[in-house]
C-alpha cells in the first residue's frame, strides 16, 4: 500500500516543481480525468486486494474510461447538455463502491489479524 | 506478495498522473477564482459592458470630432499669434491703446494782444483749424499718434469750433492747448518750425507756440466708444 502513497506524493511533487496550469477551458477535462484516475487508482486497488489484479485490465479501464468521459464531456459541450455530469456520478458510484470493498477488506484482515 | 507489488506499481503509476493532475487543475481553479467571476453576475457584467461598450462608441465619435477640432486649432495657432500681433498693431493704429515714446508737445496758447478797434477778436485766439493744420503737419512728418489736450486724435475725431471752445472727440477742450505727437523728435520740430510754416503764421498772429521735444511722452488710448452703424467691413481674400 506503500508505492501509490508513494507514487501520488512524487506526483504532486514533480507538479509542484514544474509551473503546470492548465488552460482554463480544459479545466472541465482535466476534472473528468482526475476523477478517472481516481476511479481507477481505487478500482485497481481493490482488484488487488481481491487477487483479480490483471494490468492488461487495469491499463485499457483507465484509458478507455478516461476517453470515454472526455468524449462525453465533448459532446456534452456540443449539445448543450451536461453529460460529464452522468460520468461524474458514475465515477463518484465506483469510487464508492470500490472504497466500499477496499474497507470491508481492509477491516476483514485487520480483525483476522487481531483475532490471532 | 509478488502479484500484490506487480498491481501496486501500476496504481502507483495511476497515481502519479493523480497528482501531476490535482496540483495542475488546484492551480487552475485558483487561477480562475483570481481571475474569473462567479457565473451569478455574469449577466449584470455582460449588461454592464454591453452598456460600456455602447458607451465607448459615442466616446470614440466624440474623440474623433474632437481631434478633428484639436488639430485645426494646432492649425490655427500659428495664426492666431500671428493675428494677435495683427491684433495689437491694429488697435495701435486705431489708437485704441496708450503708447508712449519720444516726440515732441506742442503748446499753443491764445495771443494776448488785445484786438484793435478795426480787428476782430477772433484773429487772436487758437482755432480749431490751427490745431487741424499743427495735427496735420505733425502726421505729415511722421507722427504715429497725436493727442489734444488727452483727447487722442483717431480715424474719427473730429476737431471742431464748439463756441469759446473746441470739440475733440466730442469732449470740448479749452486754451491752452497741448498737442503731443510720438514720432522723429527732430523731424516733428522741423516739420513746424518750416519756414512760412504753421508756427511761423500763427506766430504772426501773436499766438503763443511752443514747441518741446521730449524722449518720453505718454499718449493715452481713445476712450470714446467705437460705433459702426453704416460702415461694414468688406473682407478681401478671408483667409489663406
Amino acid at each position: 500500500m506503500i508505492l501509490p502513497a508513494i507514487g501520488l506524493i512524487a506526483g504532486i511533487v514533480i507538479a509542484l516543481f514544474t509551473p503546470l496550469r492548465f488552460p482554463t477551458e480544459y479545466s472541465q477535462y482535466i476534472a473528468i480525468g482526475i476523477l478517472a484516475a481516481l476511479d481507477c487508482v481505487f478500482g485497481g486497488i481493490r482488484a488487488g486486494l481481491q487477487n483479480t489484479f490483471d494490468k492488461n485490465v487495469f491499463i485499457s479501464g483507465f484509458l478507455v474510461n478516461t476517453a470515454l468521459a472526455a468524449t462525453l464531456t465533448v459532446v456534452g459541450d456540443k449539445l448543450g447538455v451536461d453529460l460529464v455530469l452522468g460520468a461524474t456520478v458514475a465515477f463518484s458510484i465506483r469510487i464508492f463502491t470500490n472504497v466500499g470493498i477496499i474497507r470491508r477488506y481492509i477491516l476483514d484482515k485487520w480483525f483476522k489479524n487481531a483475532c490471532k | 506478495m509478488k502479484k500484490a507489488r506487480v498491481f501496486e506499481l501500476y496504481v502507483a503509476g495511476v497515481c502519479v498522473i493523480l497528482g501531476i493532475l490535482l496540483v495542475g487543475q488546484v492551480r487552475t481553479q485558483e487561477y480562475i477564482g483570481q481571475s474569473q467571476i462567479p457565473s451569478r453576475r455574469l449577466e449584470d457584467l455582460s449588461d454592464m459592458l454591453r452598456r460600456s461598450e455602447a458607451e465607448r462608441m459615442i466616446l470614440e465619435k466624440e474623440v474623433e470630432t474632437l481631434r478633428k477640432q484639436l488639430s485645426k486649432v494646432v492649425e490655427g495657432e500659428k495664426a492666431a499669434e500671428a493675428a494677435q500681433a495683427e491684433l495689437i498693431k491694429a488697435k495701435m493704429a486705431a489708437g485704441l491703446t496708450t503708447v508712449e515714446g519720444t516726440g515732441v508737445i506742442v503748446t499753443l496758447n491764445d495771443s494776448k494782444r488785445q484786438a484793435g478797434p478795426s480787428e476782430s477778436h477772433g484773429l487772436f485766439l487758437v482755432h480749431d483749424n490751427d490745431i487741424l493744420q499743427v495735427i496735420n503737419e505733425l502726421f505729415a512728418a511722421g507722427a504715429e499718434a497725436v493727442s489734444v489736450n488727452g483727447q487722442r486724435i483717431i480715424a474719427v475725431s473730429e476737431i471742431r469750433c464748439s463756441g469759446p471752445v473746441i470739440s475733440v472727440n466730442n469732449v470740448r477742450i479749452g486754451p491752452p492747448y497741448e498737442i503731443y505727437a510720438i514720432g522723429e523728435p527732430g523731424a516733428l520740430d522741423s516739420a513746424l518750425h518750416m519756414r512760412d510754416g504753421i508756427l511761423d503764421t500763427l506766430r504772426a498772429w501773436g499766438i503763443e507756440a511752443k514747441v518741446i521735444k521730449s524722449t518720453s511722452i505718454q499718449i493715452p488710448a481713445y476712450k470714446g466708444g467705437l460705433y459702426f452703424e453704416y460702415a461694414n467691413p468688406v473682407l478681401e481674400g478671408v483667409q489663406k
